[in-house]
């Protein structure tokens, strides 16, 4: 037995079938974490390699270039980029989307090993570590505190950061700018050199003080005692009274030769939040976490820890990115929420019945909860692409249900009892039913089977949407019909209807609008020409429109979270930067009062280690971190906040470049155009940029304009003169260590105190190492115990080194990257691109277009490949249902008239052409198509039953007009909310909904007219042909 | 005795059943899934895309006493709704085993 046969049969079994899967759908919805987008894991692995001492160039020969020769190799490797900087080297390798990374990371591993024997003995192990997402911070807090402050390390480890450590899934926590406890030794190298002493000595002196160590045990009696000598410090005072012995044999404390200082040690970063002294703490979650979850469980913890703080001591949030995400998905949630109800609505105006409208209204829910227990067995989130699939399918999961509905319906009125009714209605339509599903399922189900970053994005709205509308033909053929064969029942027709009835006030009105649908239908047949004529111009003309959209990648959202890092004149000292940055605060207080949170970070925290990676800015660079106030209490929008920033930020003579952005996650990063300098020669290239800068500056659609290779750094060069050191006795290693020892100083030993280790530090006082002079006087000791004079063993030279070398695929590059504004990421690349023509590139160099605008190409043309491929599938769907190769083509005629729709909407509302609304435009294929089959399979019915060709167009037309009507208006208002774009990260899903609305709307009202009139093309010939040929096949009959 | 051959709208199969129960006719045989069409009016029932309805058909062999009763329980079932459609025809039987 059939199915519906079953379901109506055994009513109970149904029902509970449908209860287990909302309970087990309940339940994944109940488990399922949050994310903004489906899980996404960059592809890319890097390659980090120190090599203490070598400037940027010598690193790039050395160090990236071998490793980068040998890792060409590696498999399914899409783009090799490098950066050489002073110690370090950093490739990173990325990879096309679908490569299994641990595999790509062993091949890495391997052609690493092979060439690690061929690199500078010096070179540290190259270390092979996966990018990963978790690495940013998932939260920044800022903690402030007044008197408090100089112990905040320790207050915040032992009460913060190691508690919040332990929260689940938290990866780590880190600090920055804390103040560091350390004892520094600052020698008078006078003194020194009075009393023959030197750094070296003092350090040693102390190492050899602040000792403790076991001598072993010795047994007394029946005892036996552990003998320890004990001479660590106890206090930081007694350093300076540690007797020192001069080679003279002379006895004096160190406190003769040098000032001891216990306090905070020297600062190369400087943090402040709304301008109070600060401490920065990032919470990182573990790479396979959930970031809301993480979010949550942290800021809980953190309630409670705060308590335990002392008063002075305030930690404030200056970015969270789990609210952005709650935002985005509870305003996402509730744009489900009212498509769900516009739908209900529009099915009870269209069928006037409460009890069909509930029946109906019930498959929206059961369709909608079986895509999360696909999501939860996928292991994947409720995310923006999973809900907007939602809202998307909310419209359409109704229409099967309908038309089961409304077949059943007719039956009982015929005075068929329900339940009879709905096994034989529904035997009458399941097949249609399934087939108009399949169209459906042909333009969603390929969107899974795209790659790159579009089809991460795409898969699983593809996958929703299948299994939604899989589930909700499933539930039209099983549900609706036991439920119609319980709930509906014969109205008796009341004999005097109240005023304000369903069959008084709407019905009539549909009538009318029937009759009225009837008669332009006979008008435009026999005006078939001019209206094809007036159509095709129309069509032709929305081409042309195509110009006028501007296009970009994913629509920008505003996250109400802005960063900008400006940069001042490389080699700028920290104080005068931390000067720049209070002028800056100071203008952003007083001209943006929307920045509720600014946290300031000047200079940076030591160098090396993967921290290079993402660092590279020196005591010149001031990052900042801003949180505006809520959307809706501001006016400005976070983009024209960045705009008024810029224009202040170039009023400032200090600042040499800034980049102020918007966006805050890896989706939206890439809304730049990069162009691509390649070249070997390091200046041509690097003067070529900065022309091709300066002209991109002058571009009024271009912002935050910048040049990957950062401005030479000045550095002193100590150049030893090997033959002279050598007559001396001296080597360069000896010479510079003792250069380090002395001004960078040297770390005699720690000094323990409460459990904790602080650094002692030995070095010259601040006033003996200021001056290239100072330098030059430094002395260092030869063998045979001489004082001899750096400046009399090297020169000592200013120069500029270029602080990094980057490649791409193994050749130098120098990028220059630009932000829209007020314009959209298409024509600010056609613009730069004209640029690049008009500039003359020198022989030997290469520029190209790169950056967000080439994710943008390459996922259009994926949208491209996936319509045309849509095209195919629905074509072979209705050619087999149709049983013609024909009748397809009628129907695809009122597709061109839909992508009419699509810019003619996103051109009034003035939106941009992303890959958010090409989806859209992919997915209205899909609709539009269903639309016409069902107006184009009537008309063939009638035609069968006898209906000469006018007649039958024309009593199709009036009786399709409502289910097309329906399914049109459906669809468009449950996309409507979307559209409206209220609520934050809305911008982002916008334009698929203005696309869907603007398609559906236009091509609905073509369809009822082109379609028709192509069909009467189409079809006169056919029909006289049939004729002819089923008479000449049984030519037996006219026989004489 | 006669054969009554009623063949009705597969929509109406509860009824016909109940009819004949109702009127104390024990044996019948019954055919799901015929089709066919009415010589003046109404839609025919063919089971495909263009005429998505079909019909059952049952012969019961009554007595002679029983054909009218039988006729207008068909008459009254057809009242309720023409479109739906029911037909019942009689013949003799000559024999039966």
């Amino acid at each position: 037995m059939s199915i519906y046969g079953n379901a109506v049969r055994k009513p109970i079994t149904t029902l509970m079938i449908f209860m287990a899967i909302l309970v087990v759908g309940g339940y994944s919805l109940y488990h399922l974490p949050v994310n903004l987008y489906p899980d996404i894991e960059y592809p890319a692995i890097s390659v980090l390699t120190t090599y203490s001492g070598a400037n940027s160039q010598e690193i790039e020969t050395n160090v990236t270039d071998p490793i980068e020769q040998s890792l060409n190799t590696v498999s399914d490797l899409k783009d090799m980029t490098s950066v050489s900087r002073d110690n370090v080297s950093v490739i990173t390798l990325e990879f096309e989307f679908e490569t299994d990374l641990s595999e790509a990371a062993n091949e890495i591993r391997d052609a690493v090993g092979m060439v690690e024997g061929n690199l500078p003995d010096e070179v540290e192990d190259p270390v092979v570590f996966k990018f990963d997402a978790s690495m940013a911070p998932v939260i920044v807090y800022a903690v402030t505190a007044d008197e408090s402050y100089e112990g905040i390390e320790k207050i915040l480890d032992n009460k913060v950061v190691n508690p919040l450590k332990r929260v689940e899934g938290v990866g780590a926590v880190n600090l920055r700018g804390t103040p560091t406890r350390e004892i520094e030794i600052a020698a008078n190298p006078h003194k020194l050199k009075a009393h023959q002493l030197s750094v070296k000595r003092l350090g040693n002196i102390v190492r050899a003080e602040n000792l403790d160590m076991s001598a072993g045990d010795i047994e007394m009696g029946q005892m036996k005692y552990p003998l320890r000598t004990e001479g660590e410090f106890d206090a930081s005072y007694q350093i300076k009274n540690i007797p020192i012995t001069t080679p003279a044999g002379k006895t004096l404390y160190m406190k003769d030769v040098a000032t001891v200082n216990d306090s905070i040690g020297e600062k190369t970063i400087d943090e402040k939040v709304n301008g109070q002294k600060a401490v920065r703490m990032m919470v990182m979650k573990q790479s396979e976490a959930n970031t809301v979850t993480v979010a949550e469980g942290v800021n809980e913890r953190l309630t409670e820890l705060k308590t335990s703080l002392p008063e002075d001591v305030k930690i404030q949030t200056v970015f969270d990115s789990s609210e952005f995400i709650n935002d985005s998905i509870n305003n996402l949630s509730q744009t489900v929420l009212y498509a769900f109800i516009f739908v209900v609505l529009v099915v009870l105006f269209f069928l006037g019945r409460w009890r069909a409208t509930f029946i109906i209204a019930l498959t929206i829910p059961i369709a909608l909860i079986v895509s999360f227990i696909y999501l939860y067995l996928t292991g994947s989130t409720i995310n923006l692409i999973s809900l907007a699939a939602l809202a998307v399918a909310i419209g359409m999961v109704v229409d099967d249900a309908i038309v089961v509905l409304e077949n059943i319906t007719r039956h009982i009125e015929r005075g068929s009892s329900p339940r009879e009714a709905a096994t034989y209605a529904t035997n009458e339509v399941w097949l249609a039913v399934i087939v108009t599903t399949l169209t459906v399922v042909a333009i969603f189900l390929p969107m899974t089977m795209i790659g790159g970053l579009t089809g991460v994005l795409f898969g699983q709205l593809g996958w929703i949407v299948t299994i939604t509308i899989v589930t909700s033909t499933l539930a039209a053929i099983s549900l609706t019909p036991m439920l119609a064969s319980k709930l509906l029942h014969l109205n008796q027709k009341r004999s005097k209807p109240s005023r304000f009835n369903y069959d008084r006030t709407i019905r009539p009105m549909l009538d009318r609008l029937d009759n009225w649908y009837g008669r332009v239908l006979q008008w435009s047949l026999h005006n078939k020409k001019a209206i094809l004529g007036v159509s095709l111009a129309i069509f032709i003309a929305s081409m042309f429109l195509t110009n006028r959209i501007g296009t970009e990648f994913i629509p920008q959202a505003d996250q109400g979270r802005m960063s900008m890092t400006v940069e001042l004149q490389p080699g700028t000292r920290l104080e005068k930067s931390v000067r720049v940055a209070r002028h800056i605060d100071s203008i952003i207080y007083d001209a943006f009062p929307e920045v509720e949170v600014l946290s300031t970070s000047t200079g940076s925290s030591e160098s090396g280690g993967i921290a290079a990676i993402f660092n590279s800015g020196g005591s010149n660079t001031i990052d900042y971190m801003m949180h505006l106030t809520a959307h809706e209490k501001r006016k400005r929008s976070v983009w024209e906040v960045a705009e008024g920033i810029r224009q202040h930020l170039r009023d400032i003579p200090e600042v040499k470049t800034f980049n102020v952005s918007t966006g805050g996650n890896q989706m939206q990063g890439t809304n730049n155009v990069s162009v691509e300098v390649y070249g070997h020669d390091l200046q041509q290239t690097t003067l070529l940029a900065h022309r091709l800068s300066d002209k991109i500056k002058d571009l009024s659609g271009a912002r935050d304009v910048e040049i990957s290779r950062k401005e030479a750094r000045p550095e002193l060069k100590i150049v030893p003169q090997r033959d002279k050191m050598a007559q001396l006795g001296l080597s360069t290693a000896q010479v510079a260590s003792a250069l380090n020892n002395r001004v960078d100083g040297m770390l005699a030993s720690r000094f323990r105190q409460g459990g904790e280790e602080y650094d002692i530090m030995v070095r010259y006082k601040k006033e003996y190492r200021n001056s290239i002079k100072d330098i030059k006087n430094i002395k260092v000791q030869n063998p045979a115990g001489k004082d001899i004079l750096i400046s009399e063993i090297a020169e000592v030279r200013e120069f500029y080194a270029p602080p990094n070398i980057e490649h791409k695929n193994r050749e130098r590059v120098v990028t220059i990257s630009s932000k829209p504004y007020n314009t959209s990421l298409g024509e600010l690349a056609t613009s730069v691109q004209k640029v690049i023509d008009d500039t003359e590139v020198p022989e030997g160099a290469m520029v190209e277009v790169g950056g967000g605008y080439e994710d943008q190409q390459e996922s259009f043309r994926t949208l491209l490949m996936l319509l045309v491929m849509g095209l195919i599938l629905v074509y072979i769907v209705m050619a087999s249902q149709f049983e013609s190769f024909r009748m397809p083509f009628i129907i695809m005629f009122s597709l061109p008239f839909a992508f009419t729709g699509v810019l003619l909407a996103l051109f009034i509302t003035d939106t941009t052409l992303s890959v958010i609304a090409g989806v859209g435009a992919v997915m209205l294929i899909g609709i539009v198509v269903k639309n016409a089959i069902v107006l184009v399979d009537y008309i063939n019915l009638m035609r069968d039953r006898g209906n000469d060709l006018d007649q039958a167009i024309i009593s199709s037309g009036k009786s399709r007009l409502r289910p097309v009507l329906m399914t049109a208006f459906t669809t468009a208002l449950a996309m409507l909310p979307m559209a409206l774009g209220i609520g934050e990260g809305a911008e982002i899903w916008m334009p698929m909904g203005v696309a869907v609305i603007g398609g559906l709307v236009f091509s609905t009202i073509v369809t009822m007219v082109i379609v028709p009139i192509a069909y009467r093309i189409f079809a006169v010939r056919a029909g006289r042909a049939n004729q002819k040929k089923v008479r000449r096949e049984f030519s037996f009959m006219d026989m004489e | 005795m006669k054969a009554i051959f009623i063949v009705y709208n597969q929509a109406h199969t509860e009824k016909v059943e109940y009819m004949l129960d109702r009127l104390q006719i024990r044996g019948y045989t019954q055919w799901t899934g015929v089709y066919g069409r009415g010589s003046e009016d109404g839609d025919p029932h063919m089971n495909t895309h263009t005429w998505p309805e079909s019909n059952s058909a049952t012969l019961t062999i009554v007595g002679d006493d029983k054909v009218d009763v039988v006729l207008d329980s068909v008459r009254k079932l057809d009242s309720l709704n023409t479109e739906v459609g029911v037909r019942a025809f009689v013949w003799n039987i000559e024999k039966s085993y």
